[in-house]
């Protein structure tokens, strides 16, 4: 135990690779023995980053479970981990969300097994560690590490258009990180090491500070993503398979949320909030044109990604209003949309695998064929749209509640996107499941074991928060309001 | 002070000579021509005993073995071994190839590269330059028996190679005009005295249109894609992989002993030849569909990136430079490997379009490409990574900023080729039917170098300490003999 405590951190990071080496020296025939590593693999994952949970200090401000070995000491780089109280719940968000895609893409991956398992246990690494970093070396190559097995995931085993797809969401996010790089570079010449702790610090002139500011933000923006870089998100999305989309759902589009909070803010406190009003813009734009999108697409996966913009816009709103509710509502917001789009991502697939359709013309009456799948799908609309009891409400409700005590304006604009949010979803799901049955669904095979377990689990999480959000709000309490006593 | 002849010193070139010519001596009346691989292999070897073991000292003025080029030697010799690991596996495959000739002119090819970098004078490292180029062209048209084409690329090779030389000798003339000497050191001793500083800079630059010919920099880089196409494929790997390295190590040694105080001026000459070469490269293999066209382009941007070291105009800078070319000697040996491998087994898998769905008739041969070619685009955690991003920080330490604001956004455009051939690799659907067996030849080479690419890109401490150490061990001893 205490070998395990000390090196927490390392122990969820690298534990998936012994499930790759097992993986990679498996005869490539034996499809169930590789599903079953690394679905076992993930479990005990799974269960170490809730271990972490359990072990986690509330009280305490700085970081926990801190690492910090040697790596490069000629540039002063280390091998620095650590997590505080906004990312720890990224980390069993991000272990829970591989467990679900292997659940998943149980049955529904059936060319080349073995390179999907490799990959996506290879982003599980990559995820969890990206969250955990606090050297800026360390980080960026956990942060670009994950381009990679995306590129295959989405390339591999997507859709028609998935090349065009997945070649773009390589380039934009690498071209928006390369600035980070650069940013990352002038920071060491400037001061000489990469410790996130030391350069949190540090004061900047103010020109400098922007620009840096901005390196670093081009890159966050695009994950994120913000609006006028949100294109790739659709195409990427709707073209990767369904755990590909869960993943990017899920994880990857929360890490530019999270790259905001924990290093473009803390570390250049004044350009953020010079830059803060152009932010609030974008998000409200974010939020209300791809709400607006939403009401005319007619692609179900295409619809749920650009719903992700506008949540995400609501995110970005609650981090950049600076205040304590609305940056714990934007963390526990990444955290439901998470959840909720990552479920929804896997209904998506659920039919899919079966009707090879994902035109929203092509459905109708769903209900009367799949009266479960319905009901599940009911609840993950309801926590997409924000309805009291479910997490989506207790998410954007303090995200509004925040951004109302410090800028007005932003939140009446904003708070619109929540009833556009509400017409999308509602009548999609009326499209899809209500009306006449369409002979097209006529005949539907019932929910498979697995898909059923992928469906219960964030059902269970979207009610656990949606009533009793305390616990997850605790955890983050104590580090944003340091964060944003730093701010100040 | 009188010359001292301590052949101890230079046997290693001397033992390369005796060996390659007794290769060509007894190469007709041999039958089973396997004899010259082995012959190489035990060389190579013994070169590794002998740079490990033997002092080091000076031959006369023009040749010293020292700390700095006897571990670049070193990286040589393992780089040549990989190699003619590699070409053994190729001439199994391509008969016609004298294997006796080949293997003779690459040992000679090796003498030179070895002279180069212990040359002590700008004399010394001119002729020992021709001597590792020439029996470079001979390699390429040796090709001849399957390749009909590759006569011209040999041609050209040679024809850009002598301007180049000519190029040299030029400035050698100028150097020796003003500064009375061709040895570097002496130079040295003269630009200190801050004496005809212009004129001297003037010939260097001469100096450096031969060696920018050799790195294939632009705007000489025309040469590059049809000598990579025409030559066989490990010599390929060869020039790119050795030779370059070569000539870049040789290239900082010049101006790390004989043009230190010219050192800025000389980075800013290098800046629109290097952001040219990086932007050329990287647009112009886009659109190649022959994957060495495409590799030849990419070299080219890599020799620029590698280049991005000298810009920065400082020691730390100058280790990076060699670092990068080092990696890039090590993914240059991976990739050429799966391309003999390919070669091989059918040589229409040359070609980009032809490569589809590869990974399902060969997934570990993909799996390699993929962890390379990741490799080439310089992204995490791969070695690729580890050596641009060194290279970019000397760059941002020398307040050039713009300068590596500028490589690293072609930097993107330059991923594009590599995710073009995954693309086709791992996304496309149409095959190729073509039969394979792994051999130890190919297997070994190729694991070693993807084995280093992953290795160093997790954890570089090492290596970037090892040449950082040679740097810096080096310029320390010649500032105490000062």
């Amino acid at each position: 135990m205490e070998i395990l405590l000390n090196n927490l951190l390392s122990w969820i990071i690298w534990f998936p690779l012994i499930g790759i080496l097992i993986i990679l020296f498996t005869n490539r025939k034996n499809e169930s023995f590789i599903k079953w590593v690394s679905l076992i693999t993930i479990i005990i994952d799974t269960i170490l980053s809730i271990y972490l949970l359990i072990n986690f200090d509330f009280s305490k401000t700085g970081f926990q479970f801190v690492e910090k070995k040697h790596w490069i000491d000629f540039i002063n780089s280390y091998y620095f981990l650590g997590v505080d109280g906004v990312s720890i719940l990224f980390i069993p968000l991000s272990t829970l969300t591989t467990l679900l895609c292997i659940l998943i893409s149980w049955d529904s991956i059936k060319s080349m097994v073995k390179e999907f398992y490799l990959a996506l246990l290879f982003t599980n690494i990559a995820m969890v560690g990206t969250f955990c970093a606090l050297d800026l070396v360390v980080f960026y190559i956990f942060w670009e590490a994950i381009l990679i097995p995306m590129y295959l995931i989405i390339g591999i085993w997507g859709g028609p258009r998935r090349i065009y797809s997945t070649i773009k969401f390589f380039l934009y996010t690498f071209f928006g990180s390369v600035f980070m790089l650069i940013g990352i570079i002038y920071l060491y010449i400037k001061f000489g090491t990469f410790d996130y702790t030391i350069l949190v610090n540090q004061k900047y002139p103010f020109l400098v500070e922007s620009l840096l500011f901005l390196a670093f933000a081009i890159a966050f923006a695009i994950k994120v993503p913000m609006w006028p870089v949100h294109t790739w998100l659709p195409d990427a999305h709707t073209e990767a398979p369904t755990a590909g989309s869960v993943i990017l759902a899920g994880i990857l589009i929360k890490l530019g949320g999270y790259g905001f909070i924990r290093f473009a803010i803390p570390m250049f406190p004044q350009a953020a909030i010079y830059f803060s009003k152009l932010f609030l813009v974008l998000s409200v734009i974010a939020i209300i044109y791809a709400g607006l999108v939403c009401l005319v697409e007619d692609d179900l996966k295409r619809l749920i990604a650009y719903s992700s913009v506008s949540h995400m816009g609501f995110v970005t709103l609650g981090i950049f209003s600076f205040n304590p509710i609305a940056m714990k509502g934007a963390i526990l917001q990444m955290i439901n949309h998470g959840i909720v789009t990552g479920a929804l991502f896997m209904c998506v697939g659920i039919v899919y695998d079966r009707t090879h359709s994902r035109a929203i013309s092509y459905y109708g009456g769903l209900a009367t064929s799949m009266p479960i799948y319905a009901a599940f799908f009911m609840v993950f609309t309801l926590a997409s749209i924000g309805l009291p009891g479910t997490n989506g409400f207790i998410g954007e409700f303090l995200i509004l509640l925040g951004t109302f005590l410090s800028n007005k304006t932003m939140v009446v604009f904003g708070a619109t996107g929540v009833i556009i949010g509400a017409a999308y979803m509602l009548w999609l799901y009326q499209r899809v499941f209500f009306q006449e049955l369409n002979p097209n669904v006529a005949e539907m095979l019932p929910l498979k074991k697995n898909e059923l377990i992928a469906l219960i689990l964030p059902t269970l999480l979207i009610f656990w928060i949606g009533l009793y959000p305390n616990i997850f709000l605790n955890f983050m309490t104590t580090s944003v309001q340091n964060l944003l006593m730093n701010l100040r | 002070m009188g010359i001292t002849l301590n052949f101890s010193v230079i046997l290693t070139e001397i033992i390369f000579i005796l060996v390659s010519s007794f290769i060509f001596l007894i190469d007709k009346f041999v039958k089973n021509k396997n004899y010259a691989f082995y012959i190489t292999l035990v060389t190579l070897i013994l070169a590794s005993y002998l740079i490990l073991f033997v002092p080091f000292g000076e031959f006369t003025y023009a040749y010293k073995a020292d700390f700095y080029s006897s571990t670049l030697k070193l990286f040589l010799v393992c780089g040549a071994l990989l190699i003619s690991l590699l070409s053994y596996n190729y001439l199994q495959y391509y008969i016609s190839l004298n294997s006796g000739e080949y293997y003779g002119f690459l040992l000679f090819s090796m003498v030179g590269a070895f002279l180069m970098l212990s040359g002590m004078d700008l004399v010394t490292i001119y002729l020992a330059m021709e001597l590792m180029s020439f029996p470079v062209y001979f390699l390429i048209a040796l090709n001849y028996a399957y390749n009909r084409p590759s006569l011209e690329g040999a041609l050209k090779y040679f024809i850009v190679g002598s301007l180049g030389s000519v190029f040299i000798l030029l400035g050698l003339g100028i150097i020796y005009y003003f500064a009375g000497t061709f040895v570097l050191q002496e130079i040295y001793q003269v630009l200190a005295q801050n004496l005809y500083l212009k004129e001297l800079l003037i010939g260097f630059i001469f100096i450096l249109v031969g060696f920018s010919i050799k790195l294939s920099l632009v705007p000489f880089h025309m040469w590059a894609p049809d000598a990579y196409e025409s030559a066989p494929v490990p010599i390929t790997s060869f020039i790119a992989g050795i030779v370059k390295f070569a000539v870049i190590a040789t290239l900082v040694k010049i101006i790390l002993l004989g043009f230190n105080p010219l050192k800025l001026e000389i980075g800013e000459v290098l800046i629109p030849i290097i952001l040219a070469s990086i932007l050329i490269g990287n647009i112009m293999a886009i659109k190649q569909d022959n994957i060495i066209r495409m590799l030849a382009y990419s070299s080219i941007a890599h020799a620029g990136y590698a280049g991005l070291g000298i810009i920065s105009a400082d020691y730390v800078g100058y280790s990076f430079t060699v670092f990068y070319m080092l990696v890039y000697l090590i993914m240059t040996i991976g990739i050429f490997g799966v391309l003999v491998f390919l070669a091989n087994f059918k040589k229409e898998l040359l070609y980009i379009p032809n490569m589809a769905a590869l990974s399902e008739r060969a997934p570990f041969v993909s799996l390699l490409i993929l962890i390379l070619m990741f490799s080439l685009a310089g992204i995490p955690p791969t070695a690729g990574f580890i050596a641009k991003f060194y290279v970019f920080m000397s760059l941002i330490k020398t307040k050039y900023v713009w300068v590596a604001l500028i490589a690293i956004l072609f930097a993107v455009i330059g991923a594009y080729p590599y995710l073009r051939v995954l693309k086709v690799v791992y996304m496309d659907k149409q095959k190729l039917e073509f039969n394979f067996k792994y051999d130890f030849t190919f297997l070994i080479p190729v694991c070693i170098a993807v084995l280093l690419v992953i290795i160093i890109g997790i954890y570089p401490k090492p290596w970037t300490d090892m040449i950082y150490k040679t740097m810096y061990f080096y310029i320390s001893s010649l500032f105490y003999s000062f």
